[in-house]
C-alpha cells in the first residue's frame, strides 16, 4: 500500500437520492478503483442525517441492504473532516483515545442530487483545494437546476423544449395563476418536475388539468423551484454519457425502451429493472435500453453534438449524461437536462462503448488531477493597496 | 510466527483440516505436502468452502470430536496435577492440550488410510478383476483414448460423433482409472457396438496395466507434454508409458497425433497419425477459425466433406478430422458424421467461449499443460480484438522442469502480442515473468495476489471489443 494515493468515495448523503448513491458508490466505484491496484480507497459515508463516517465496513452492500446500517450508525463514532491544505479524515482509532487520520489525495463524489450533485459538496472540495472527481461547483449548480440548464442551453443556440418555472411560493400563494399562464403558454400533455431533483423522483406527467394541479402539488413536495414543460410528440428519448475535461469524449447514444406516453419514474427506473408494468430485470434501468440507440446516422451524429454542445455549454468536466428528446417526424433534437453525476457511472454503457469499469474510474481521477493542476497553476493572488487605505 | 501458531486454535481449525483434505481428492500424501507447507491455517480457504458431503461431514464431526476429548482429557490431568492426585499431570496436560491442533492434523488420515487399507482397496481390487472379464467377453469395439492432454476431449468428440450411427458408452466425464473403468464395466449391457475406454496417466506402468485389464481394440493417443512429473520425472517416462496402449492393439489399429511433436519419437510402423493435415488418407483444406467454432472441408480423391463445430481454435481441427475419418472408417455415413461434428460443443473450462460485459472470454481454466498453452496463445494472436488480455496461474505438477516450461509459457505468451497479461502471485510468476521478457512482451503486466477476486470481479475490468484468454486454474492446495 505504501507509496499509493488515497482515494475517498463519498456517498449517501441528505438527499432523496440517497440510497441511489448508496448504489453507485459501492458497485461501480469502490470496488473497480480497488482493481486498479493503484490507489487505497476510503469508503466515506454521510448519513439521511448528514452525519459523517469513515470506515472499510461501509464498503460491503450486505450493510446497507440488510438495514444493519442503522446499527452501525447508533454504534459508530462519526468521522470528521480537517482542512489543512488539502484535506484530512478523522476519526476515533479505538486505541487510548487516539485519533485515526488519513491524508486524501483524490476525493470521489458519488452523491446524488442535494448536497452532493448540486455543488454543494464540490464547493467544500474546492475550499479544501483538493482534487476531486466530476463537475465542479458552476457546473454542477446549473445541471442540477434544470431551468437554468435549459436557460444556458438555449442562450447556446441549443433548442429545448418550451417550459415555464414556478416557485413553490408563487404556487402555494396564487395557484390559480400558475394554472392560467400554463394554458396559456404550454400545451398538454406536460412534464411537471422538481427543478433540482435526479432520478425521476417527484416527476408527473399530466394530461389534463386536475392531473397538472396534482402534479404540481406532487413536485412543490420534493423542491422550492417547479419547472413544466410541454412534452415532445412522436418522442425519442436519448441519452449521452460524456466523460472529459476540454476534450469530451462520448460513449454511446443510448435509447430507454420506453412508450412515448411512459417515462421513467423512480420505481420504474431503480424497482422494476428500467419495465413498465408487472415485468422485473435486475440489471436496472440499463438493462432495458437500446445501445446504441438505433436512429438513422445523421441523426445519431447530431444527437450527439448536441450532448457534447451542452456539455460544454454548461462548463462540464470530468463526467455528466446529458438526456435529449427526438421528435421522431420532425428529427428535432432538443436537450432536456444534465446530469453531473450519472446513477452508476452509466458503468454499462461504458462498456458497450469499450471501456472498462476500471479504465472509466481510472481515467476519471486521472481528469480529476488534470483539472487540479491546472487550477493549482492559476494566480489566486492579487497585490493591491486597498488596505493601506484604511 | 505467534499469529501463524494461534491459526491453528482458530475454531475453524478443523474445518481448514478436512478443506485440505478434501481439495486434495482425499489423497493422503498430497495433503501431507500441503500440511508441511501451511504456516498460516487462517489464509487457506481462499477459492471455495468446504463442500459439506457426507464424507467431509463425517470427518469433521471425527476431527472435532477428536479434538474435544483431548482437550477435556488435559484440563482432566492438569486438574489432577494441581489436587495433587497424579504426579506430572499438569506438564501432561499442558502437552496435549497445545498439541492438540498438531495430533489431529494427522490423525485425520487415519480412517482414510485405515478405509483404504480394509474397505476400499479390496473392494476396487475385485471390482478391477471382474472388469478384465467384462471387457474381454464384450464383443463390441474397445477404443482407448490415452494421452497427457486432449484425451476427455478426444473421448467425447468420439462419443458425439459414432453415436450418430452406433451403440456407444463411454467412461463418463473425466473418471479415467482403473477402479472407474470397473464400475463402468459393470453397468454395460452387453449390446453395446463401442466402448471408449479414458486412461489417465498419473505414474510409471498405469496405462500398461490399465491396457492389460481393459483389452483394447484401438488405441487412440493424443498429446504427449509435461503432466504428472512429480512421479514420471521425465517426459520420455510418461511417453513410454502412454504408449504402452498402441503396443497392446492390432497392428494399423493405433492412432498417434501428429501435432504433439513430444508424440514423434515414440511413433513406430504401423501406427497411423493424425494432424491438423489430415487423418486416415482423408486432407484438410479451408479451415476457418471464428469464436463461434471451427469450419474445414475433409477431402479424400473426389470425395468431399464440408464439416463445421463449435468447438473453437485451430488446434481443434486435427481431432476433428481424426474423429470424422475414423468414424466413416468403421462404417457411419457422411451425413451422420457431418451431424455429429455439427453437435461438437466446447466442454466446460475447455475453451469454452462465453460474452461478458461485451467482452468475449475464452475459458481453457481446466487446461494444464504446455501444449494447451501454445493452443491458447495461438488462438488470442488469431482472434482480433481491441485489447487482448491474456490470464494464468501457471501450471501444476511440473517437477524439476518447472522452470524452463513456465520460461517457454512466458515466450508464448508474449509472440500472441496481448495487451494485458494477468498472472497470479505464485510459485511461477517470476519464472513466466522471464519468459515475457524474452520473448519480449511490451504491454501491461498485472500480477494479481487474490485469484478469486480477480476472477470474480473481471466484469469490471473488461468491456465491449476485448478478447480474455483465461487458462489453467489453481486450486488451494498448489502454491
Amino acid at each position: 500500500m505504501n507509496g499509493m494515493e488515497t482515494i475517498a468515495v463519498i456517498f449517501g448523503g441528505r438527499s432523496a437520492e440517497h440510497d441511489v448513491s448508496v448504489i453507485t458508490a459501492l458497485a461501480s466505484i469502490i470496488k473497480p478503483l480497488e482493481l486498479t491496484k493503484k490507489y487505497k480507497v476510503e469508503a466515506v459515508y454521510i448519513a439521511k442525517d448528514g452525519t459523517w463516517f469513515w470506515d472499510d465496513r461501509l464498503k460491503d452492500i450486505k450493510l446497507f441492504t440488510s438495514g444493519a446500517i442503522q446499527d452501525f450508525i447508533h454504534k459508530t463514532a462519526p468521522a470528521s473532516v480537517q482542512f489543512d491544505g488539502g484535506m484530512t479524515l478523522i476519526k476515533a482509532s479505538g486505541i487510548a483515545g487516539r485519533k485515526q487520520h488519513r491524508k486524501i489525495n483524490v476525493v470521489f463524489p458519488a452523491m446524488h442530487g442535494t448536497y452532493g450533485e448540486d455543488g454543494a459538496l464540490m464547493g467544500l472540495l474546492d475550499m479544501a483545494g483538493v482534487a476531486y472527481v466530476g463537475c465542479d461547483v458552476a457546473a454542477s449548480a446549473i445541471a442540477m437546476d434544470k431551468t437554468l440548464a435549459k436557460q444556458v442551453a438555449l442562450a447556446n443556440n441549443v433548442p429545448v423544449s418550451k417550459f415555464l418555472t414556478f416557485t413553490k411560493a408563487e404556487l402555494e400563494r396564487e395557484p390559480g395563476t400558475a394554472l392560467k399562464d400554463i394554458a396559456a403558454v404550454l400545451k398538454f400533455p406536460l412534464f411537471v418536475k422538481p427543478a433540482h431533483l435526479g432520478s425521476s423522483i417527484g416527476i408527473s406527467r399530466a394530461t389534463t388539468k386536475t392531473e397538472l394541479r396534482n402534479a404540481l402539488e406532487v413536485a412543490a413536495h420534493y423542491d422550492n423551484k417547479i419547472i413544466v414543460e410541454e412534452a415532445v410528440g412522436n418522442l425519442i428519448e436519448v441519452t449521452l454519457p460524456i466523460i472529459g475535461n476540454d476534450r469530451p469524449q462520448p460513449a454511446l447514444l443510448e435509447q430507454p425502451m420506453t412508450h412515448a406516453e411512459d417515462f421513467f419514474d423512480f420505481e420504474t427506473k431503480y424497482m422494476q429493472g428500467g419495465k413498465k408494468g408487472k415485468g422485473s430485470s435486475a440489471k436496472g434501468a440499463q438493462g432495458y435500453s437500446q445501445i446504441p440507440a438505433k436512429l438513422p446516422k445523421e441523426l445519431y451524429a447530431r444527437a450527439e453534438q448536441v450532448g457534447l454542445d451542452v456539455y460544454r455549454a454548461l462548463g462540464c468536466s470530468g463526467i455528466a449524461r446529458v438526456d435529449m428528446l427526438i421528435d421522431s417526424k420532425t428529427s428535432e433534437v432538443f436537450f432536456n437536462e444534465v446530469n453531473p453525476l450519472p446513477g452508476g457511472l452509466y458503468a454499462h454503457n461504458w462498456a458497450k462503448a469499450g471501456v472498462s469499469s476500471v479504465e472509466l474510474v481510472s481515467r476519471l481521477v486521472g481528469y480529476a488531477k488534470e483539472r487540479h493542476t491546472a487550477r493549482q497553476a492559476l494566480n489566486t493572488s492579487f497585490s493591491t493597496n486597498y488596505l493601506q487605505q484604511f | 510466527m505467534i499469529r501463524e501458531i494461534l491459526s491453528t486454535y482458530r475454531p475453524l481449525y478443523a474445518t481448514v483440516l478436512v478443506y485440505m483434505l478434501q481439495n486434495t481428492e482425499y489423497q493422503t500424501r498430497p495433503y501431507i505436502a500441503w500440511l508441511h507447507r501451511t504456516k498460516d491455517f487462517s489464509t487457506v480457504i481462499k477459492r471455495r468452502t468446504l463442500d459439506e458431503t457426507k464424507v467431509a461431514t463425517m470427518l469433521l464431526m471425527y476431527v472435532k470430536l477428536g479434538m474435544l476429548l483431548q482437550i477435556t482429557f488435559s484440563v482432566a490431568l492438569i486438574y489432577l496435577g494441581i489436587t495433587g492426585s497424579l504426579v506430572g499431570g499438569v506438564a501432561y496436560g499442558i502437552t496435549l492440550l497445545i498439541s492438540y491442533p498438531f495430533v489431529w492434523a494427522y490423525a485425520l488420515v487415519l480412517p482414510l488410510v485405515a478405509g483404504r487399507i480394509f474397505i476400499i482397496g479390496p473392494r476396487n481390487r475385485k471390482a478391477i478383476e471382474e472388469s478384465r472379464a467384462i471387457f474381454a467377453a464384450h464383443p463390441g469395439l474397445r477404443i482407448a483414448v490415452a494421452g497427457s492432454y486432449g484425451k476427455t476431449s478426444m473421448k467425447e468428440l468420439l462419443l458425439t460423433v459414432l453415436s450418430e450411427g452406433r451403440s456407444v458408452a463411454a467412461t463418463p466425464a473425466n473418471r479415467n482409472v482403473s477402479s472407474s473403468h470397473a464400475y463402468f464395466a459393470r453397468k454395460l449391457t452387453g449390446n453395446e457396438d463401442i466402448l471408449i475406454i479414458e486412461y489417465g496417466e498419473g505414474a510409471p506402468g498405469d496405462v500398461a496395466r490399465m491396457a492389460q485389464i481393459t483389452q483394447p481394440t484401438h488405441a487412440v493417443i493424443t498429446g504427449l507434454a509435461p503432466a504428472h512429473l512429480d512421479h514420471y520425472k521425465t517426459l520420455e517416462a510418461a511417453g513410454e508409458d502412454i504408449f504402452s496402449v498402441a503396443s497392446a492393439v492390432p497392428s494399423g489399429q493405433a492412432y498417434v497425433y501428429g501435432d504433439s511433436p513430444a508424440n514423434k519419437p515414440f511413433i513406430k510402423k504401423g501406427y497411423k497419425t493424425y494432424d491438423t493435415d489430415g487423418a486416415l488418407g482423408w486432407k484438410v483444406s479451408k479451415v476457418s477459425v471464428k469464436l463461434e467454432g471451427v469450419s474445414f472441408t475433409l477431402t479424400k480423391g473426389k470425395q468431399s466433406l464440408a464439416l463445421k463445430s463449435g468447438l473453437v481454435g485451430r488446434h481443434q481441427v486435427g481431432f476433428l478430422a481424426f474423429v470424422a475419418a475414423f468414424a466413416l472408417e468403421l462404417g457411419l455415413t457422411k451425413a451422420q458424421v457431418t451431424a455429429g461434428l455439427a453437435k461438437t460443443q466446447p466442454f466446460e473450462h475447455r475453451m469454452q467461449p462465453y460474452q461478458l460485459n461485451g467482452a468475449h472470454v475464452i475459458d481453457d481454466t481446466y487446461n494444464g499443460n504446455l501444449e494447451g498453452i501454445r493452443a491458447g496463445t495461438a488462438l488470442l494472436h488469431d482472434l482480433k480484438a481491441s485489447r487482448k488480455i491474456y490470464v494464468t496461474p501457471g501450471l501444476v505438477d511440473q517437477g524439476n522442469q518447472k522452470e524452463p516450461v513456465h520460461i517457454e509459457v512466458g515466450k508464448l505468451i508474449a509472440a500472441a502480442k496481448p495487451d494485458v497479461v494477468v498472472l497470479m502471485q505464485n510459485s511461477v510468476a517470476g519464472f513466466i515473468q522471464n519468459g515475457l521478457e524474452q520473448g519480449g512482451f511490451k504491454g501491461e503486466l498485472r500480477i494479481e495476489e487474490n485469484p478469486l477476486e480477480f476472477y470474480t470481479n473481471l466484469s469490471h475490468i473488461v468491456a465491449h471489443g476485448d478478447l480474455v484468454v483465461m487458462q489453467n486454474d489453481w486450486t488451494d492446495n498448489y502454491a
